[in-house]
């Protein structure tokens, strides 16, 4: 009897350190807000990242719903006004310039790639696709009259950004990469042109051994422009 | 029967005493990790030589000590070479672990065998 009673107690007495140490080690861990291992930082790294995903996705599915409904309103909503035509067409028109249509044209298509690294140039940053780039050539696209400009279907609206992010770059705060394809719709002659012109941005960018490809191509599609064009401070003065 | 309640009473004891301890540095937890991982072994270890019915508490509590002392021992050797020894003694805490579990295993299979009888 006596022995078991000693066996239960050592047994006890371990347990009681066990617990005590895995407790005050789980503490020491939360509280240290470290990470036990790389492999599971990337994990919930990972996690948050399918989240938000899915999240992004349910988003813009609701937003391609609200816009249906949108539709759906404003043609009841015409269909019941009597100078209805004039006003949707008026309302189709200022949608066209906003960007907020799906658009089709003849102009120019450009594609520009990051250069192959060769051991010769020693300065890495040369052979890549800067945010200034894209914002040059957009520049003197728009400079050309184009009338409507996409980056890797990103419509170029009066709100849009481009801005350097890392190793990729915004437009319109999605990210974009190597390959870019600029399309835009506008006179062809006068887009190739002012795009080939010697001393422009495409032939810097050529010097740095970057492969271009400029095309002239009919029946261009450019996509609308997919984000929300909000005001928040801005009033109208009235006339 | 016993047994199962007073483990059941050290581990309860030991975590609210746990929570109420303030935490360690961050430089020992590793050494308290590995102390937690000899602790698990020896606990493992327990249970199986109490049901191989040759159970030594001087055997289990001694073990036990000696295992963990010479486990942050390593771990602090380790640091000074640059050599992950504490993998090493993780390693063997776990194997053995899982050796016992088997133990553990086929005495409850028999037993519920036998009770099926």
């Amino acid at each position: 009897m006596k022995k078991t009673n000693g066996n239960r107690i050592g047994m006890g007495i371990v347990c009681f350190a066990l617990t005590l140490a895995i407790t005050i080690q789980i503490k020491t861990m939360r509280l240290e807000n470290s990470v036990v291992s790389q492999s599971f930082a990337d994990d919930e790294l990972k996690d948050s990242l399918l989240s938000w995903k899915e999240k992004y996705d349910k988003e813009v599915e609701k937003l391609a719903d609200s816009e249906k409904e949108l539709e759906n309103m404003r043609k009841t909503a015409t269909t019941n006004i009597s100078n209805s035509t004039e006003k949707t067409e008026k309302l189709r028109q200022n949608n066209l310039l906003l960007g907020l249509t799906k658009v089709k044209g003849d102009g120019v298509v450009i594609t520009l790639r990051d250069a192959q690294s060769s051991m010769q140039i020693e300065d890495a940053s040369s052979l890549i696709i800067h945010d200034g780039d894209l914002r040059e050539i957009v520049n003197e696209l728009a400079n050309a009259g184009a009338e409507a400009i996409e980056i890797n279907g990103e419509r170029i609206v009066n709100s849009t950004y481009i801005l350097c992010a890392g190793n990729v770059i915004l437009v319109n705060g999605e990210k974009i990469s190597s390959p870019c394809t600029i399309k835009a719709i506008g006179q062809q002659e006068k887009l190739y042109g002012a795009l080939e012109r010697a001393g422009g941005t495409i032939q810097q960018m050529r010097m740095s051994k970057m492969p271009i490809e400029i095309k002239k191509t009919s029946n261009i599609e450019i996509a609308k422009y997919s984000g929300a064009i909000t005001k928040k401070y801005m009033k109208s003065r009235g006339e | 029967m016993m047994m199962t309640i007073t483990m059941i009473i050290g581990c309860v004891l030991g975590a609210v005493i746990g929570l109420l301890v303030p935490a360690i540095p961050y430089s020992a937890s590793k050494y308290l990790a590995i102390a937690i991982v000899a602790a698990l072994d020896s606990v493992f270890g327990g249970i199986a030589s109490n049901v191989k019915k040759n159970f030594d508490v001087s055997v289990f509590i001694s073990g036990f000590f000696v295992n963990a002392i010479l486990a942050m021992l390593l771990t602090y050797l380790g640091q000074r070479l640059n050599v992950d020894i504490y993998l090493a003694a993780i390693i063997v805490f776990i194997g053995r672990m899982f050796n016992n579990l088997g133990i553990i295993r086929r005495y409850l299979l028999e037993k519920a065998k036998r009770a099926n009888k």
